[in-house]
């Protein structure tokens, strides 16, 4: 291939779905400004320019940037309604679901790097490090989100997963965070060694790595009903297995968590909020999509192997979200309580993809569910996540805020914290009671959604019963330590040798926290305009 | 379109003369942030205010004549033309349908039946005629639109609009005149209060009297609100709109009634008054709902969505289509035709009429202080004088006139004759407590009543134009006489009763003089032959005329005409009486003749400018020509007469009236003008004769006749008594029925609630015990499970790497494996 063909290649691309490299550059574009802010904040500190210009402006510039390039791609793509293009070759797509999710996460990471910033982590010194980490990870994670192809899942997965586990270790002086980040590194390799294993199989099997093809090929596969019998499909069902278990480590379900409380008790407070949002919703995108692509394709679904999933999932989604809850009770650091309560949220959200997953296993047959209600399961989850990105985030730079003042992170230095502090009191209770899934909350409404979608898929198959009636019953078991550490903030008497915590609310860390919990609430009264985004970026698939 | 442009320009001009009052009022409440309270600037920023006004209003009138070529004053050519047309018409009908019965049958059931000698109507070719009639009913008179609608409940549309025709221009320039004058006298009556300590010498406390610091700029924000409200009335576009500002006069009234808030009499002067008008009030509410039930409509004229409420019970010619048996009134579109609702004519029943009219007239009986609810004005001469001279003679009180004539289309004749005798009745009453009263002011306001009872007569007897003239000259000799004896009171240091005062015209000469113009206008005194008087006796004269000719057409109701006839003469009597008693003869208290003065300039300057109009607004354009009736201030307002008066008017209701015609030469008024004038003047001459033998000349002592008739004096003293009969048939009974209610809320409720609250208590203390036990234990039972269960969990989560790690090779194998056991095979 002479370099005329591949310049031609360059300019026209591929088949009619595949753009250019050119088009694909185009639309990488986001990724590709935050790569190019890594590179400045870089120089800046080769040249010592991070003197005087604090690193910071670079990250949050770049992740403006970014965040405005991927706005303009959604406006693009909601004026001209055109399907989903694949990227480079069919490695990556570009549709409103990929879009959604890269936008969320450069909006996310605005908030994050503004955190940072009013928080004083990092200090000056390593500041060019962590914004570096912090920007790579997100960019790995937007890989994440746009995957197409089994060798990109794999690099979005490692990509956002490298960066973290080092910002976990960021408080070098402190014991618990290296050994943290230890754990986190060796946990992760273990599980990518697995979900490695799992793709060689998947690729072998069925000889693409595709995501589009996948489907197709397993479908032939279990051409004659979905049964073990077949030693393909054994290998297949293992196969699939596997892969999920890099899904359940970066989702940290049950029993793939063990991570989850040690890396964020270890971490300080805002990477661990950032984890806790950023990589669960990258997952969480490309959950969704390897689900949907392996379950079918053009050629038509594969009853079995989807509703198998879902059920899966579904069981993997109780045990998540009952384990998560019921240990958080016993939790006396609000960090670790707040992982736990992470995973539990985790399962929560778990359900909407299971429900996604057992109303699709009826298409083709006389039950089948119509594309809206599909629709429905995945707005559900996106309403979730953004609802999520708030009140968690809310929570923990409250943490973060009040580690600032008090240098502690215990449950029990909260105490009478509204005496001194109102603000962050009632902030906390805000995004503690919108965690719960109060009414008129942010989160009702994602989890109204979700249970709603649930419900739907009831029809389908008993067990989402089940479901329910234990997204329910954590609901209720949620409660408990909820609103222990909101009564210990407010109810309290504060000690009289406690630490004093000042946060007015005309300062820049005050209006923050305003900001956020006022979004909290915003999403819980004025619900269509999101619901609306996130109907159209679910409208990706159908 | 020229006739909306011209009511455009109309309605900016009198905007602006209305909201100014407001924008007035907001800065003087807040007068004191930028100004103490020595400063007079507030009242200038006041008089500015209504000044201004007064000049829009002023040139919205010029502005409105010229745009019709002055056409109101050569209406009467036109008039006299159409008359004579009516007339001939008339005859040929007659001839056509020589039997009334006959005539009924052969026609339209809605087309027949007011109009008496209507026949006209009957004839097939009298279509030209119609549209003549209608271009001479309304069209080209009135201008009106809507500022801003307020909200829309079903078919009800509730805006605020605006209705202009000469009458609210006249309306406006009279208002907005006065209350120049009346702010700018204000300003040298309210001095006292120009200061931080004001002494209350009426309020007594136990350290003496009371003080308290002045209240100069709130006086004037309660003057402009007053102005605001009162524009605001008259302008109104519909009858909703004229309740809510009703309302506001009625509020400012009781504000400025009210004003020496600490004297005890004042404040229940001022609840008094208001509450009385809430009585009428009530039935207006009622009248406007059913005018709402049925009609659907509170606008006056049309609208885009539909016809007005005059509109639809008058049709385009003023006539009331009335059902055969005269049960109901036919709703009529814009275009003559019948409104329809469901292919069925949309009608309202004749009774239900009566009740709508009277209902909004009891709104008027309270606002004008007519029989029965004319107590409270006398008590609201507690106000400052400058208050009464506004708002209790000149315009508020002449609001309820002025509703009764804006809202005389919905009027049937059973609704009119109640309104003429209410009016009688007042006037009457008033007049002969005021014989007796020795308060200056309260003889004021009592002749205040009594001539508010003239014009309501006037408007019943079917003198619209009458009781509309008479409304306008009254407010300015009345809002005269009122500055006069303010400007009295001030000079003797406020003393009120004439029997401490005489003889002080040589100390007051310039108040004593204009109030004798005042005095001979009111009486309606004139020079004989010529027919020359002061405006009082030209519209006195129009409302004697109208009740005369009224009184020959329904010979029963003979008293209409004998009593404002008998009270014309009274009227003067008592008011010569005040003016002797005050300025003529002798001095009887000498402490106050000494200490009495001439008010400053910026007190007598109004009266002089009121006393100018008081004697010549009813004269023509020279002296002689066209005075009163034929004058331009009469055909001003008589042009706005929404039901034609060109011919007799006879009724179909059960009480069988005819209303008299009043417009031309030939009218039944004017044949009987001449020798209505001529009586009325012997009664004016009479009374006032009288009053000089018995006070100026002091031929007979007054105390003899009291002495003769002492239950009649004592009687009138008691004002007839009202008082004490209102407080033996409403307030003591309410007492009564309250001892009562008081006595079952302790006796009978409060066991009840006792008894229910000890049971209470009972359950809950039951309740108690279960939510204790039951379910509190499970709740606990389920979180001290979940505790126990997560402090378990806790044992897994070891912190030991290696032991992490080997979970994940455990849990693929596991979950194989359940995978494979589960799976079909």
């Amino acid at each position: 291939m002479d370099f005329q063909s591949l310049f031609q290649q360059f300019l026209s691309g591929g088949g009619t779905l595949q753009a250019s490299t050119y088009r694909s550059l185009v639309l990488f574009l986001p990724e590709l400004i935050l790569c190019g802010s890594i590179v400045a904040m870089l120089l800046a500190r080769l040249t010592s320019l991070d003197k005087c210009i604090p690193t910071h402006w670079f990250a949050l510039l770049g992740s403006l940037g970014a965040f405005i390039a991927v706005l303009a791609q959604f406006w693009e793509l909601s004026i001209d309604g055109q399907p989903s293009t694949l990227l480079f070759t069919g490695l990556a797509v570009h549709d409103e679901f990929s879009v959604f999710f890269r936008g969320f996460l450069l909006f996310f990471l605005v908030f994050v790097v503004a955190l940072t910033v009013l928080s004083g982590i990092p200090d000056q010194e390593d500041a060019p490090d962590f914004y570096t980490l912090l920007c790579g990870a997100v960019v790995g994670m937007m890989v994440m989100s746009s995957a197409n192809h089994l060798l990109m899942l794999f690099l979005g997965i490692e990509m956002a997963s490298v960066p973290s586990y080092a910002m976990t270790g960021f408080l070098k002086g402190r014991r618990q965070s290296s050994e943290a980040s230890l754990k986190f590194v060796v946990y992760g390799a273990g599980a990518a060694g697995v979900m490695l294993f799992g793709i060689s199989l998947l690729a072998g099997l069925t000889g693409t790595a595709e995501f589009g093809l996948l489907g197709e090929r397993l479908h032939s596969i279990f051409a004659n009903g979905f049964t073990a019998s077949h030693p393909e499909a054994r290998i297949a069902i293992l196969a699939l297995l596997m892969i999920s278990v890099g899904f359940a480590f970066k989702l940290s379900l049950v029993p793939f968590h063990f991570w989850c409380p040690d890396a964020f008790e270890g971490a300080p407070a805002e990477v661990a909020g950032f984890l806790s949002i950023a990589s669960k919703a990258a997952a969480f995108a490309l959950l969704v999509r390897f689900c949907m692509s392996v379950t079918g394709s053009a050629a038509g679904v594969v009853q079995g192997l989807s509703l198998t999933m879902g059920l899966g999932l579904g069981t993997l989604a109780i045990i998540t979200a009952t384990f998560g809850n019921m240990a958080a009770y016993s939790q006396t650091n609000a960090k670790r309580m707040l992982a736990y309560s992470t995973i539990a949220h985790a399962g929560y959200m778990l359900m909407a993809v299971s429900a996604l997953l057992v109303l699709r296993s009826t298409t083709g047959s006389e039950l089948a569910a119509s594309p809206e209600q599909m629709k429905q399961a995945i707005e559900g989850l996106l309403y979730y996540l953004a609802v999520y990105m708030f009140m968690n985030l809310g929570a923990f730079s409250i943490i973060a805020l009040i580690r600032n003042q008090t240098f502690s992170e215990e449950i029990d230095d909260y105490k009478g914290l509204i005496q001194q502090a109102p603000l962050l009191a009632v902030g906390m209770a805000i995004c503690l009671f919108s965690l719960v899934g109060i009414p008129p909350l942010g989160g009702f409404y994602g989890k109204f959604f979700i249970f709603a979608a649930v419900f739907d898929a009831t029809r389908v198959h008993w067990f989402m019963w089940v479901v329910l009636a234990a997204g329910g019953f954590n609901t209720v078991l949620s409660l408990f330590y909820y609103v222990r550490l909101a009564k210990t903030m407010c109810m309290d008497v504060r000690p009289v040798d406690a630490r004093q915590v000042s946060m007015p609310s005309n300062s820049p860390s005050g209006m923050y926290v305003l900001l956020v919990c006022g979004m909290v609430l915003v999403l819980g009264v004025i619900i269509q305009p999101l619901s609306r985004v996130a109907n159209h970026a679910a409208a990706a698939f159908f | 379109m020229d006739h909306q442009a011209t009511g455009e320009v109309l309605k900016n001009l009198l905007t602006v003369a209305w909201l100014l009052p407001l924008a007035g009022f907001v800065a003087e409440i807040y007068w004191l942030r930028w100004s103490n309270r020595l400063s007079k600037s507030s009242a200038l920023c006041a008089v500015a205010c209504i000044g201004i006004g007064f000049l829009c209003s002023a040139s919205a009138l010029v502005y409105w004549g010229c745009h019709t070529d002055w056409a109101v004053l050569k209406a009467e050519e036109h008039a006299e033309h159409h008359d004579a047309e009516v007339h001939d018409h008339h005859g040929e009908a007659a001839s056509a349908h020589a039997d009334p019965a006959d005539a009924t049958a052969a026609v339209d059931a809605a087309h027949e039946p007011l109009v008496n000698g209507a026949g006209h109507q009957h004839a097939a070719d009298d279509h030209k005629h119609d549209e003549h009639k209608e271009s001479h009913a309304n069209a080209g008179k009135a201008y009106s639109g809507t500022f801003y609608k307020l909200a829309q409940f079903g078919k009800l549309s509730l805006s605020l609009d605006w209705y202009i025709d000469s009458l609210t221009l006249m309306m406006f320039t009279m208002v907005t005149f006065i209350a120049t004058c009346i702010h700018l006298f204000a300003i040298g009556y309210m001095k006292d209060e120009l200061t931080e300590e004001y002494e209350d010498h009426q309020v007594h406390t136990s350290h003496g009297h009371f003080s308290r610091p002045g209240r100069f700029h709130r006086f004037f924000s309660y003057l402009s609100l007053f102005c605001f409200s009162m524009l605001g009335l008259v302008l109104a576009g519909n009858i909703f709109q004229v309740f809510i500002f009703w309302e506001l006069v009625g509020i400012s009234s009781y504000l400025l009634i009210g004003f020496y808030i600490e004297r005890k009499s004042a404040s229940n002067a001022a609840n008094k008054a208001f509450i009385m008008n809430r009585v009428g009030d009530f039935g207006f509410l009622i009248g406007l709902m059913i005018l709402w039930t049925w009609c659907g409509t509170f606008q006056f004229d049309n609208t885009e969505a539909g016809p007005g409420l005059f509109t639809m019970i008058r049709g385009t010619d003023g006539v009331m289509k009335v059902s055969d048996d005269g049960t109901q009134v036919f709703l009529q579109d814009a275009h003559g035709h019948r409104l329809e609702n469901d292919g069925k004519p949309s009608s309202i029943g004749y009774l239900l009429l009566v009740a709508a009219g009277l209902g909004v007239f009891a709104g008027c009986i309270g606002k004008s202080a007519q029989f029965p609810l004319q107590t409270w004005l006398p008590d609201a001469m507690e106000g400052p004088t400058p208050v009464s001279a506004l708002v209790h003679s000149a315009t508020m009180v002449a609001a309820g006139v002025y509703l009764a004539a804006r809202f005389y289309p919905v009027f049937v004749p059973e609704v009119l004759l109640v309104i003429a005798y209410i009016g009688c009745i007042t006037l009457f009453v008033a007049a002969t407590i005021a014989l007796v009263a020795t308060d200056i002011k309260r003889v004021l306001a009592y002749s205040t009543i009594s001539q508010l009872g003239y014009m309501m007569l006037a408007i019943g007897v079917g003198g619209w134009g009458a009781g509309l003239f008479h409304l306008i000259t009254h407010a300015f000799f009345k809002s005269l006489m009122f500055l006069c004896s303010g400007s009295v009171i001030a000079g003797c240091h406020h003393v009120q009763e004439m029997p401490r005062m005489g003889g002080l015209r040589r100390k007051m000469p310039i108040t004593a003089y204009t109030m004798l113009i005042g005095v001979i206008a009111i009486s309606g005194l004139a020079i004989p032959v010529l027919n020359i008087g002061f405006s009082g006796f030209y519209s006195k004269d129009a409302i004697v005329a109208s009740a005369l000719a009224y009184s020959e057409l329904n010979p029963v109701h003979i008293l209409l005409f004998i009593t404002p006839l008998v009270t014309a003469g009274i009227t003067a009597f008592y008011m010569f009486r005040l003016w002797f008693l005050t300025f003529y003869g002798e001095p009887r208290d000498q402490h106050v003749y000494d200490h009495c003065h001439e008010s400053p300039r910026v007190m007598t300057t109004p009266l002089i400018a009121l006393s100018i109009l008081a004697a010549t607004c009813a004269w023509g354009w020279f002296l002689t020509s066209g005075a009163g009736e034929e004058g331009p201030l009469y055909r001003m307002i008589a042009f706005s007469e929404t039901v034609p008066a060109t011919e007799q008017v006879k009724s179909r209701g059960p009480a069988q009236i005819t209303l008299p015609s009043h417009q031309g030469h030939h009218s039944d008024v004017h044949k009987v003008h001449g020798q209505a004038g001529m009586l009325a003047l012997l009664a004016a001459f009479a009374g006032s004769a009288f009053a000089y033998v018995i006070y100026g000349a002091r031929v007979i002592n007054p105390n003899d006749i009291r002495r003769q008739f002492p239950q009649a004096y004592d009687f009138l003293v008691d004002k007839w008594r009202f008082d004490v009969l209102y407080e033996a048939m409403f307030v003591q009974p309410v007492h009564i029925v309250s001892a009562w209610c008081a006595g079952f809320d302790k006796k009978v409720l409060d066991v009840i609630l006792h008894a229910s609250a000890s049971i209470t208590l009972v359950v809950s203390k039951w309740d108690r015990l279960f939510d204790e036990n039951m379910v509190d234990g499970l709740v606990n039972m389920v979180g001290n499970t979940t505790r126990s269960v997560g402090y378990s969990l806790k044992v897994v989560q070891t912190g030991r790497l290696r032991q992490y790690v080997m979970w994940i090779a455990v849990g693929v194998v596991v979950l194989f494996g359940l995978l494979f056991t589960s799976l079909p095979k």
